[in-house]
């Protein structure tokens, strides 16, 4: 159903006129027109309001009894007043009611200063307690999570947390225990609350009950300053706000943006504030000479890595992780500008290229976050949200128990969100594209009653949730076009509110697709000679074509497939310029190292997946020598001898806005706090306009394509050795020429005898900020082999064997977990994890492979401390 | 315009100068003023040898503060609330808290002042820490001698706020 315009009413409280639309309530409309009512329970975000505390009540003419103003919505003419002697009593009692049991020990109360409690109190309490019998007592502070302390004799009862894990997250796990005066909120049999949001009732809660074990005791509300910005460590790019302390993050608060993330931020943004300051976060720039990193000055480190890139040239590729759009725009530029090379890439594998994203990013076929609330209809295609974009997962969950939504999940592994959904289709691994192709086809016809088709024949809005992991691998470029397919068959275009939403890998992945990151495309996604793609980078290192790589913001030997190919390539190439948060893996191979900033330190501008463009601002000291990135990349760039005239971010972002045509005039102040939809500015015509970067680079020493002329630095015989070795990155820019049709969707690999179709899937706690922050580290994942409940029976397996999972060479250990509803012949492990990393056997672009199921191997484990007869007596 | 008689103000004059007026006035009040002087030649000096002897203070005197413990358990009064510094118009107040341990507790409640800093250079001694302080943990002491070579060494940190200070002050007596 379409947003519609509510009807503007008039009515009075307390003798002001105040305007507020049909059906709000009174409470949010006396806001509206500056009158304020106190509240407790009340909070719009948790859906129906419950009318629990009784804190809003309000005298209504022509009502005999007092109201409740949170749950009375609007009428034309209604004359309300809420500084009557009766209303005054009556808060005055709640409040009292309230402080029967409220312990006063705000001093020591960590909410002290920013308690709804402590200011209502102060403004609508009595000022003194008739109180004088034993207050109720409890065991305090107790753990109601690793992460969340509650104490129960502050605890007034509003339910907020209680609703929050029930109505909101749905997890389910708090409740009420007990009843009358002896109620406490709790979990069933006391078990710890884990859940990936229970962050978020910490900031609920309204008075000092539910804090958060890492900022319990650090700052008073007067030590501290709130600083806005984006969270980027996931696609869903959270508004946050950082408290910053002595300018260090104490703690990360969620900043309100409907439009976003509807006030809600996952564990993973809250708390792995604490990587910024873990023991391995790169500090300084440093150098390796004979095999020893040592710490270097910025000049020093930069002239090195500008001397190692100048003499690589067009032997150079670039891969970009984190980044935001400016970073981003700078890298692809000094690539394509200076070094006159198109080897860039900042996806996992072969996905979306240019051609595809251009296509996808068809305003009339976008839809956007706030879409899903009012949908008829939501299709979540090839993505768990809950592991790859965490607020995707409370969007979806909000429109199908508030809006009544119908919810298709269509994946290859069982997710988080088929329990509330109409419709769940099951494909194999890498069958998305078979199953899009499929669906494509049936609704274009028209004929389904019944099933996702059907559902989508019914439906007015349809929001299509899609992961990139369905375009990538063999049949994507299929999915692709039955993905534009689809949207035209159901159409998506025509309905105001449907459309599209592709959740990248990477939590910029749009952003940098958009800028240039692409092997095949430039800024704007203009189309450019091709480049290798990650997987062709790998090969093309080892084999000694390339010979300088930059790693930006990535650990290839964790987080891209192969992590093995990886480390030979990093082995192998001449030149390694990493830039990185935190030391890993693949730092061990840099021969210039420089630090990144985090997003609490960063100014930039970053592309949610629905297009929106929101600013990273920076309210946080870079520790030890940080530096802004962008002036580092510009440093080097006029090094390496093509200047970019950038100064400061404002600039950089001027240069990003001029290079790529649907973000032109683009400025901070329009972007603002909340973000603008490149897609609703008039600039959005400009799509598929050629960058007027292109001419730059087309002046630059070579041209972009490794096959090109001699030009590029290539020996004749070297490009023709290179054509097969990036045929992986190459194969879907030949699929567009219409070599291959689309239909190649149905060459999955079929399960011989014994063996199992593995797909690998990211988790959120899989992640190297997840294991530097304290607070979180008890949720990093162990490998674990999902398998259905046939397979593991014709295989003698039960949950919590320890197996090997092998494919080729490559083995990994796992521990078995038996799930229900997973496709027959098909397993799943995680990608990224410390140990055991599924990357190791998954299909080397990232798609889905053959593997066998053997018993665990015995690991060879590197003693590190002391050896000798210790370590022999360790084993 | 006449002048009436009340509207006349006859203003007094001194002697001429010359003769037994002038004498008066050149001897007779040099004496009278004298008389306050020598009368002081003969009562106790009101001058306080400071540096040797320390001028008394009153109870209520806002000197260098000083940080309590309880008498009978030991525990530091401070739980670390941050009051003081909210309090503080200088700014000069800086307490991080942290979370007691309960087998090696440091203060009776949840929290304790893991550092208390007051920055003496800035400090106005105004006494709102005190007046804020909702477990009288801090009080004004009656310590004014607090000059020092160095700022830094003017910040006094937690270990030096509860010290029992050396009393060089000595207390006003009743009526002095």
């Amino acid at each position: 159903m379409p947003r519609t315009q509510p009807n503007r009413i008039t009515l009075t409280i307390d003798g002001r006129e105040i305007e507020a639309d049909e059906g709000t309530m009174l409470v949010d409309a006396a806001r509206e027109g500056d009158v304020e009512i106190p509240v407790f329970c009340y909070e719009p975000k948790l859906g129906e309001p419950v009318g629990a505390c009784r804190m809003c009540l309000v005298e209504i003419e022509g009502i005999p009894k007092l109201q409740t103003s949170c749950s009375t919505p609007v009428r034309d003419g209604m004359v309300v007043h809420t500084r009557t002697d009766q209303v005054k009593e009556a808060q005055e009692s709640v409040v009292e009611f309230l402080l029967v049991n409220h312990p006063l020990d705000c001093p020591v109360c960590d909410k002290g200063g920013e308690c709804p409690l402590q200011d209502i109190s102060m403004g609508w309490g009595p000022d003194r307690n008739r109180m004088v019998d034993q207050k109720r007592h409890f065991e305090k502070p107790v753990p109601l999570s690793p992460l969340v302390a509650i104490d129960r004799e502050r605890c007034i009862l509003c339910y907020r947390c209680v609703r929050f894990s029930q109505e909101v997250s749905e997890d389910e796990q708090l409740q009420l225990l007990e009843r009358g005066d002896a109620t406490f909120v709790g979990t069933f049999d006391d078990r710890p609350y884990i859940a990936p949001f229970q962050g978020n009732i910490t900031e609920l809660c309204p008075v000092g009950a539910l804090t958060s074990y890492t900022y319990r005791f650090r700052a008073r509300p007067w030590d501290i300053e709130q600083g806005g910005s984006v969270c980027t460590l996931c696609p869903s790019q959270c508004n946050v706000s950082f408290t910053v302390r002595d300018e260090q993050v104490a703690r990360v608060l969620a900043r309100d943006n409907p439009e976003v993330d509807d006030g809600w931020l996952c564990d993973k943004g809250r708390y792995a504030f604490q990587a910024m300051y873990a023991d391995d976060r790169v500090l300084g720039p440093e150098v390796t000479s004979d095999g020893h990193s040592t710490p270097a000055s910025w000049q020093e480190a930069e002239e090195t890595a500008a001397e190692g890139l100048a003499s690589a040239g067009s032997r150079t590729a670039i891969l970009v992780g984190d980044a935001s759009n400016e970073e981003g725009y700078l890298l692809q530029r000094i690539l394509r500008q200076a070094l006159g090379s198109g080897d860039i890439d900042s996806r996992r594998g072969p996905g979306v290229d240019g051609d595809a994203a251009l296509k996808l990013a068809d305003p009339a076929i976008s839809a956007q976050t706030s879409d899903i609330d009012t949908a008829d209809l939501v299709i979540v295609v090839g993505t768990d949200p809950i592991q790859s974009a965490p607020s995707f997962d409370l969007r979806v969950r909000k429109a199908v128990r508030r809006n009544g939504t119908a919810l298709a999940v269509a994946s290859d592994r069982p997710g988080a969100l088929e329990g509330g959904a109409t419709e769940v289709v099951r494909f194999p691994p890498g069958g998305a594209p078979a199953f899009l192709e499929e669906l494509a086809g049936k609704v274009k016809r028209g004929r389904a009653k019944t099933g996702l088709a059907g559902l989508i024949a019914d439906s007015e809005q349809t929001v299509i949730v899609w992961g990139e992991r369905i375009v990538q691998g063999a049949g994507g470029r299929a999915a692709v076009e039955a993905l534009v397919e689809l949207s035209e068959a159901a159409g998506l275009a025509d309905q105001e509110g449907s459309g599209l939403i592709g959740i990248p890998d990477n939590a910029n992945g749009r952003g940098l697709r958009e800028v240039g990151c692409l092997p095949d495309a430039g800024p704007g996604l203009s189309p450019t000679g091709p480049g290798r793609d990650a997987g062709a980078i790998r090969e093309g290192l080892e084999s000694g074509e390339l010979e300088a790589v930059v790693l930006f913001g990535v650990d290839p030997i964790r987080d891209l497939p192969d992590p093995e190919g990886w480390r030979r390539a990093l082995e192998a190439a001449g030149h390694v310029v990493a830039f990185s948060l935190a030391r890993n893996e693949s730092t061990e191979f840099a021969d210039v190292l420089l630090p990144l900033e985090s997003h609490a330190e960063k100014d930039g501008t970053v592309t949610h997946p629905d297009g929106r463009i929101q600013r990273v601002r920076p309210s946080a000291r870079r520790p030890g020598e940080v530096r802004p990135v962008w002036q580092v990349l510009t440093e080097l760039a006029a090094m390496l001898g093509s200047s970019t005239g950038i100064t400061s971010t404002p600039e950089a972002l001027e240069a990003v806005a001029s290079a790529v045509p649907f973000y032109a005039g683009l400025t901070d102040s329009e972007i603002g706090g909340r973000g603008v939809r490149w897609q609703e500015r008039p600039a959005a015509k400009d799509l598929g306009t050629p960058s007027p970067d292109l001419t730059l680079y087309a002046t630059a020493p070579g041209p972009f394509s490794p096959l090109g002329s001699g030009a590029a630095g290539l020996e004749a015989d070297e490009a023709s050795v290179l054509e097969p070795a990036s045929g992986v990155g190459r194969s879907h820019t030949d699929s567009s020429g219409g070599t291959t049709p689309p239909s190649s969707v149905s060459d999955l690999p079929t399960p011989k005898d014994g063996q199992l179709l593995l797909g690998t899937y990211p988790n959120l706690w899989a992640d190297q900020v997840v294991e530097s922050s304290p607070a979180l580290r008890f949720l990093v994942p162990a490998q674990r082999l999902e398998i259905s409940g046939p397979d593991a029976t014709r295989l003698g397996l039960s949950t919590g064997d320890e197996v090997s999972v092998r494919s080729g060479e490559e083995s990994v250990n796992a521990r078995v977990a038996v799930r229900a509803a997973m496709p027959e012949g098909a397993c799943f492990l995680i990608e990224g994890t410390p140990a055991d990393n599924g990357n190791r056997v998954a299909g080397e672009d990232g798609g889905p492979t053959l593997v066998e199921i053997g018993p665990p191997e015995v690991r060879l484990e590197l003693v590190t401390s002391g050896g000798g007869p210790e370590g022999d007596e360790a084993a | 315009m006449s002048v009436r008689p009340e509207e006349i103000t006859v203003v007094p004059r001194g002697p001429e100068p010359g003769g037994k007026g002038g004498a008066y006035r050149a001897f007779g009040e040099t004496l009278r003023g004298l008389r306050t002087t020598m009368s002081q030649m003969f009562t106790k000096p009101v001058t306080i040898q400071y540096p040797e002897e320390k001028t008394p203070v009153y109870p209520r005197f806002r000197g260098r503060h000083r940080l309590h413990r309880f008498e009978d358990t030991g525990l530091e009064k401070c739980v670390g609330c941050s009051l003081c510094a909210a309090a503080c118009p200088a700014q000069c107040i800086r307490v991080v808290a942290a979370e007691n341990d309960p087998e090696n507790r440091v203060s009776a409640g949840e929290r304790y002042a893991a550092v208390y800093e007051i920055n003496l250079a800035r400090c106005i001694f105004c006494g709102y820490c005190e007046l804020a302080c909702p477990f009288d943990a801090i009080t004004m002491g009656h310590d004014y001698e607090m000059a020092d070579y160095n700022r830094s060494d003017l910040i006094f940190t937690k270990e030096m706020l509860l010290a029992e200070p050396i009393e060089r002050a000595p207390l006003r007596r009743e009526g002095e």
